[in-house]
């Protein structure tokens, strides 16, 4: 190895939860600049809820996020709309806005973070809409587009004002395979093409195979981290039974 | 550190643009070109471009360290000759990492946006459309009656396929809980009548038929239609809700799909419960209306059994039937039109919003028209 990876987001010691409950427990990790960084687990390990606190959503009952090295939960007014500026987060449903066209959608970002002229929004927004591969009108409502569609769109949207990194919750929820296959190859090809981060959060085997540089998996009865690394060194060198399950389960 | 790179705190662009011979500028550019500085950048160019014609303008863009998607915006709109229609533009030294994102800009889309915005239709289109949507609308409901008319004729010969728990919890949501805000206007509005009544009448001596008056009035005209209104605006616009939501979720799909007609598994119950319950509104309206006429001639001295005799001589019961009849009626209308409201709402979030709107303008609008109906017939019989 020649010099340190340059690390984007470390969370120390980090406990998080809700009023009644706590979901993960003094958890630690490290993401680095430029990889595609995915957050695994079954259903209930608080993958959203550990999302939502990377992202500023949630206040973490203990514990720091640092992302390039500036504490999200302490970061007020400016740092903290600079920090939110170089996020780009897309939902798990899109949460495209369904009274305004595709173009504001994607324009609402920059709407809100810079003074450009409305013609070099549009400009922008449409090269988003270029780059995610939307092939219908921008002039259409969300409403009139199909799952797959709103997504793309969705996606133009979070990536529009360049963020430096791209949170993903659970892109390929309910939609075909296919359709997911697509997403995936789309953010591929945007990891490869510019220095963004991606932070993808995720159950599907395939996507994770597609997709990740490193892992980590969560576990709901042990409220932590039980494996970190690649995808493919895990399912082929992991001890724990419940790892090995998870990365065999449909692999084979 | 690195987050200073990543993250830039303001406009750090140079440009500069010069005079090269005949016709020739040179613009160069140098530093961050990035959605902070490109604003700025953009204005001052414009206006310095449209101030010095050329016939050709070369950008030197090798000393641009980095570029976001706001500056090659920018950077696309100057090289493909948007701010210098009459000049040759070159673009050169680009960093090749940006040059590759510069590709997926194309003023052609943003062209062939502007083109699909529709066209403003004019006046006359306009006025077609009105008339053909409040014909289609008509037709809609000719429709919706006959289907409603039919589920409530066959009620009768297939009791159990009314949801009669249904029809209780409406009769509860709409009926029996509106009872405070009914009896409350009522109460209120009577009371103002009684005491606006009084005072013109006593220049006459003839405050005693405040009586006569607020019994009239609250019995044959007022009762029924604050209580109609009332029903529009608390209950109408809560049954198109719960439709248009339906509709949106696609729930009226699925009950049709099953083979469940919706007039019959969600309209008919509102119907039926409305239908019970707002005559037994109208009545407590009625009686509360001039119960507030009641304390105010109580105010002015007049003995209660006196005031009794009057209201006693001056309503009849064939007015309270009246009052009741126009209240069965108003359920009627008021759920009818909601429900059909609802049945209507078109896709998208504002929808629900959008007919329940609707249901409350068009239950209002139909209860004033029909209550001048039954004024005219009322005219005409008595002739
Ligand atoms: N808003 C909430 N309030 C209370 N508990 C919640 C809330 N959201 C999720 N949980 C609980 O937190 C745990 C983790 O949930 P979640 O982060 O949604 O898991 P995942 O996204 O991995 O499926 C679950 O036990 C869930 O019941
Ligand atoms: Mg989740």
């Amino acid at each position: 190895m020649s010099a340190p990876p340059d690390i984007i987001i470390s969370v120390h010691n980090l406990t998080v939860g809700y009023a009644d409950q706590v979901v993960l427990q003094r958890i630690n990790f490290e993401v680095r600049r430029g990889e595609v960084f995915a957050i695994l687990g079954t259903s209930g390990s608080g993958k959203s809820t550990l999302l939502k606190n990377l992202i500023g959503l949630y206040t973490p009952m203990a514990g720091e996020v640092l992302i390039e090295g500036r504490d999200i939960v302490t970061a007020e007014g400016d740092d903290r709309l600079r920090l939110l500026r170089s996020f780009g987060v897309l939902y798990q449903s899109g949460a495209l806005f369904g009274s305004m066209t595709i173009l504001e959608n994607v324009r609402l970002p920059l709407d809100a973070f810079t003074r450009l002229p409305e013609l070099a929004k549009d400009l922008v927004a449409l090269s988003k809409l270029r780059l995610v591969d939307l092939k219908v009108s921008p002039a259409r409502l969300p409403a009139e587009l199909s799952g797959g569609m709103q997504k793309r769109a969705a996606l133009a949207r979070a990536i529009v004002a360049d963020p430096v990194i791209l949170f993903l919750d659970e892109p390929s929820a309910g939609l075909d395979p296919i359709t997911s296959a697509g997403l995936d190859a789309l953010f591929k090809e945007l990891s490869r093409n510019s220095d963004i981060t991606l932070v993808v959060v995720t159950h599907e085997l395939p996507s994770i195979y597609a997709i990740a540089d490193r892992v980590i998996l969560l576990d709901a009865e042990r409220k932590t981290i039980v494996a970190e690394g690649n995808p493919y060194y895990l399912r082929d060198h992991a001890t724990d039974p419940l790892v090995r399950h998870f990365f065999r389960r449909e692999a084979i | 550190m690195s987050s200073e790179k990543t993250i830039p705190p303001g406009p750090q662009v140079h440009f500069e643009l010069r005079k090269a011979g005949e016709g020739r500028l040179v613009l160069v550019l140098s530093g961050q070109l990035n959605a902070d500085s490109a604003p700025r950048l953009w204005q001052e160019l414009k206006q310095k471009l449209a101030a010095t014609p050329a016939t050709t303008l070369e950008i030197d863009a090798a000393g641009l360290t980095h570029c976001d998607s706001a500056g090659l915006a920018l950077l696309y709109f100057l090289s493909t000759g948007q701010m210098t229609p009459n000049a040759q533009v070159t673009l050169s030294g680009l960093k090749p990492e940006f040059q590759k994102e510069l590709q997926s800009f194309s003023i052609k889309d943003y062209q062939d946006l502007q083109s699909q915005q529709p066209a403003k239709p004019s006046v006359a289109e306009e006025t077609g459309m009105a008339i053909m949507g409040m014909a289609g609308d008509l037709k809609e409901m000719a429709v919706f009656i006959g289907q409603v008319a039919s589920a409530l004729v066959a009620m009768p010969f297939h009791p159990r396929q009314v949801r009669w728990s249904e029809v209780l919890r409406i009769f509860e949501i709409a009926g029996v809980n509106a009872l405070p805000i009914v009896s409350l206007i009522s109460l209120l509005v009577g009371l103002i009548i009684a005491f606006e009544a009084a005072q013109p009448l006593a220049q006459f001596g003839a405050q005693i038929y405040v009586a006569n008056l607020i019994g009239l009035v609250m019995v044959r005209e007022l009762g029924p239609v604050m209580t109609a209104i009332l029903l529009a605006g608390r209950s109408g616009s809560a049954f198109a809700a719960e439709l248009g939501t339906m509709k949106v979720n696609e729930e009226l799909n699925a009950l049709e799909t099953m083979g469940l007609d919706p007039v019959r598994f969600l309209v008919v119950q509102r119907l039926l419960a409305s239908l019970l319950l707002t005559p037994l509104l109208t009545i407590f309206s009625m009686f509360t209306g001039v119960l507030g006429g009641v304390i105010v001639m109580l105010g002015l001295d007049f003995p209660m059994p006196m005031i009794l005799r009057q209201l006693e001589s001056s309503v009849q019961i064939r007015d309270i039937a009246f009052g009741t009849g126009k209240g069965f009626v108003f359920g009627i209308i008021v759920a009818g039109i909601s429900c059909l409201r609802g049945m209507q709402t078109k896709e998208g979030p504002s929808a629900v919003g959008a007919s329940t709107t609707r249901s409350v303008v068009s239950g209002i609008l139909l209860i004033v028209v029909v209550d001048a109906l039954f004024a005219a017939l009322m005219f005409t019989l008595k002739k």
